[in-house]
């Protein structure tokens, strides 16, 4: 009896671990192939021959980066964050794109706006191929802008395609599109983001997000994809020797899971690290070491102290203002972030944007006026309750210390994410801490207190849809300056810090980084533009 | 009559899995992409909202969803992920099979490890190597799980470099395959395998040692030893099959819950498994998939109480008994 049961488990055991190590040995990945397997006469292999020509070293240039699963990289399935959008962008082109300096031409070479700001024609950059060799036409092009108003329902990114009336071919290499209303800087917003996608492909697919074949992938771009993993987040893309601006510098380009960015760069696990923030500290460990070099970047990011301007008591602006002078920014930089972040713009707008207005009202802080305008105001002895994610938690005792300071009683409360955020859209809380990115950009401007919308103010409001329709440049920065303004002076937020950014990467492997004005894309605050990848 | 008991806590185990997740403050679409922490964040309009609402069938009256749901599940069907946007099925095996290979493997080592130390200890009760074991097992067992795995990173993996920081396999050898693929899995494997045994084994080791002792003074034992029978014989064949029963209980119900005990070396060691993805599937309130993560986790448990039951009918004819009345 006792012999049998231990045989039973023995086996058990057996058939465990056989299963065990089947399972786990079979490849996890999903190969997505060559896409341009069907037609083998296009495609040059890029061996190591080829590849040592072209790149610095005579192996194939292999650059291994850090990063996680950020989706299928198909225009409709990537999920919806910075680095999908980056990882999307290797594959696929766009008309304009954008470098260290700003908007340059990509697909099209040049462009033209009519006067009205409503008509904006681009001419095609001659002889660019899709990765499976078909030429791209200006078809291709007017079916893009076509297939994505068609199918904005499906999609996850701020494409803001209802913006366009209609696409008109004008000739074989040109193309007009018409806008429903005069749009600021859509060679930017709309054009410089959005991935043009080949008719022969996408014109039989009904359902754009479930679409995920190997002909999902095929683009323009640079890069081709060869595996993807999104159990492992791992991406292996190989370098498109047909690239119309000519063959990338990196053969392989692949993405890796790791926990930690700093332990992966130092022990050559990867070749590039990126830091923002509170993680900052961790960057110090390459100071000095002659084997790593680093940039400094913006990061288009804020956190800020949410006020709820639609119910009492802080929808008296007295109060607000009694908060700013009471809650001390600096402090909060220096203990919390520990120097990896810098006081925020009153205005919300990235100090290091074109939009930035330096000019604004300044809140130092002072107890003894902070107390005099709750006096003034009278607020009783009610608390405030004040509600943040645990990552912000040490933001809000600090605060919750400077304001018992001058005499209001705060009680915080913490939950994840996804609480905190529908606390704040059901407008359910009087003070929150909560952060956004996109703010090189002036349409972050359109609700102050986002992803909450407790401030009303139809003048600001008036001038917030006035400079989005303002094609003149000056002038449409001149309301943006004034919105700065408005938000400083009324206070719907407070803003607290903008994190620092550092890219460090092993210079032996690839020395191109740089920081994308404005952010790539649509204002992705990352080092990692397809450009870094090119002979320039 | 166990059977049906098993068959209607599923169903209400399958109807709590649908309602729990919707339950939470949020909603998948919002995570999906107003998250305002994001980089470039993306303003959700309603619009917007509704079209995804559509798409995903999240605007359906909550009733037609459960129905939907249960409708889905008896054809095998779990829905489609909305943040990994895929089918849940594959997402789910896609990491399944690493939470298996890695938690299977661990599991059975640090089982067989820990009933073999605890035997040993309480036959030598009392002995230095009792006390050795104990106190190598206690210490081992007030370490922090996560803290052991950065240690062991850092020694082995930063300092030593005899082992990789972490994932499950590198890029170069999937592209190789056969056997480089093989070695280099094993490789990755190792580390956190040691992780996940020298976390579980103090409670397998204490049990097995607790049971063995109240074993060991038994009657029977003392008559096995009179008949002269040799001490390791009484041991293996006498006294560990009746020490076992806490312990396949024990065993039995970890390996229910095992699918998420790898949590912490997942994170640790940026290894795939099913403990980041329904904590993922969680933070991101995505409905299908933690229901398909939750009716798995369901299984698990509902499975290994099963085969306790069974073994422990094997093991002991009292409990065979109650089974077949």
């Amino acid at each position: 009896m006792a012999v049998n049961t231990r045989e039973r488990i023995g086996r058990f055991v057996l058939v465990l671990l056989v299963v065990g190590l089947v399972t786990g040995c079979a490849s996890a990945s999903i190969s997505t192939g060559t896409p341009n397997a069907a037609g083998p006469g296009s495609r040059s292999a890029p061996d190591s021959s080829s590849g040592g020509a072209l790149s610095h070293a005579s192996e194939p240039a292999v650059l291994t980066l850090p990063g996680e699963d950020w989706g299928y990289p198909s225009p409709f399935a990537f999920y919806s964050r910075g680095p999908g959008y980056i990882r999307m962008s290797l594959l696929f082109d766009t008309l304009t794109w954008k470098d260290e300096e700003g908007v340059i031409p990509w697909l099209a070479d040049s462009w033209d706006v009519s006067k009205d700001g409503i008509a904006w024609t681009f001419t095609l950059h001659p002889g660019v191929t899709w990765h499976d060799g078909v030429p791209l036409t200006v078809e291709d092009v007017a079916f893009t802008f076509d297939y994505f108003e068609e199918h904005q329902a499906s999609f996850k990114w701020s494409w803001p395609v209802d913006q366009v009336a209609g696409t008109e071919i004008v000739d074989d290499h040109t193309i007009t599109i018409h806008l429903t209303e005069p749009v600021a800087g859509c060679h930017e917003s709309l054009v410089g983001s959005l991935p043009i996608i080949p008719r022969h492909i996408w014109e039989s697919v009904d359902d754009p997000i479930k679409f995920l074949d190997a002909g999902a992938v095929v683009g323009t771009g640079p890069f081709k994809l060869v595996e993807y993993s999104k159990e492992e987040g791992r991406y292996v893309y190989e370098a498109n020797p047909d690239y119309f601006v000519g063959r990338p510098v990196v053969d392989q380009l692949v993405f890796i899971q790791v926990e930690n960015q700093a332990l992966a760069l130092k022990t050559g696990t990867t070749d590039y690290a990126s830091f923002s923030g509170k993680e900052m500290e961790a960057a110090r460990v390459f100071d000095g070491d002659p084997d790593y070099q680093h940039i400094d970047g913006p990061s288009f990011w804020v956190l800020q102290l949410v006020f709820n301007a639609t119910r009492p008591p802080f929808d008296n602006v007295d109060l607000r203002k009694a908060v700013a002078h009471a809650v001390d920014r600096e402090r909060i930089v220096d203990q919390v972030t520990h120097s990896g972040a810098i006081v925020a713009n009153l205005g919300i707008i990235s100090p290091f944007a074109d939009w930035y207005n330096p000019n604004l009202p300044a809140y130092e802080v002072d107890r003894t006026k902070s107390r005099a305008l709750i006096d003034e105001v009278g607020m009783g002895d009610d608390s405030v309750t004040l509600i943040t994610t645990a990552e912000y938690a040490r933001e809000a005792e600090l605060i919750q210390a400077d304001l018992e300071q001058v005499g209001i009683q705060v009680e915080l409360k913490t939950g994840d994410r996804s609480t905190v955020d529908g606390l704040l859209r059901e407008g359910n809380f009087d003070l929150a801490i909560s952060g956004h990115g996109g703010i090189a950009n002036p349409a972050t401007l359109r609700v102050p207190t986002w992803p909450a919308s407790t401030y009303d103010n139809e003048t600001y409001d008036r001038l917030y849809q006035e400079q989005a329709s303002t094609v003149d440049g000056e002038r449409r920065r001149d309301i943006v300056l004034q919105l700065q303004h408005i938000v400083a002076e009324e206070l719907p937020v407070l803003t607290l810090w903008h994190p620092k950014m550092r890219t460090v990467f092993c210079p032996s492997k690839l020395d191109t980084w740089f920081y994308t004005t404005g952010g790539v894309g649509f204002g992705i605050p990352l080092s990692m533009n397809k450009l870094i990848f090119l002979r320039r | 009559m166990r059977f049906v008991q098993y068959l209607i806590t599923a169903f209400v185990l399958v109807s709590l899995n649908f309602f729990l997740p919707r339950m939470m403050p949020g909603d998948p679409l919002s995570c999906l992409i107003g998250d305002p922490g994001a980089d470039a964040p993306i303003l959700l309009t309603e619009e917007m909202r509704e079209n995804l609402a559509e798409y995903y069938g999240l605007n359906k009256p909550l009733v037609e969803q459960y129905r939907d749901y249960l409708f889905g599940l008896t054809r095998g069907d779990l829905g489609w992920s909305i943040y990994y946007n895929g089918p849940v099925s594959s997402v789910l095996l896609g990491r399944l099979k690493w939470t298996l290979f890695l938690g299977g493997t661990a599991a059975i080592i640090y089982t067989l490890l820990g009933t073999l130390l605890g035997a040993v200890s309480a036959w030598k009760r009392g002995t230095k190597v009792d006390v050795g074991l104990l106190i190598f097992v206690f210490s081992l067992g007030s370490w922090p799980p996560f803290f052991l795995g950065m240690l062991l990173i850092i020694i082995c993996s930063f300092k030593l470099g005899a082992f990789p920081i972490g994932g499950a396999q590198s890029p170069a050898a999937v592209q190789a395959g056969g056997l480089e693929q093989v070695k280099d899995v094993v490789h990755h494997w190792f580390l956190p395998c040691l992780a996940l045994v020298l976390t579980h084994l103090p409670g397998i080791y204490l049990l097995t040692r607790n049971s063995m002792l109240s074993v060991l003074g038994e009657d029977y034992v003392r008559t096995a030893r009179s008949k002269g029978l040799q001490e390791l014989r009484v041991l293996l064949q006498h006294a560990l099959p009746n020490a076992l029963l806490p312990i396949v209980t024990t065993i039995a119900m970890r390996l229910g819950f095992a699918i998420m005990g790898t949590m912490f070396v997942e994170v640790v060691f940026a290894y795939p498994g099913m403990g980041t993805l329904i904590y993922q599937a969680s933070a991101a309130r995505d409905y299908p998939l933690l229901q398909g993560g939750f009716l798995l986790i369901t299984a698990f448990v509902v499975f290994f109480n099963l085969v306790a039951d069974l073994l422990y009918a094997r093991l002991d004819p009292r409990a065979r008994a109650t089974w077949v009345s």
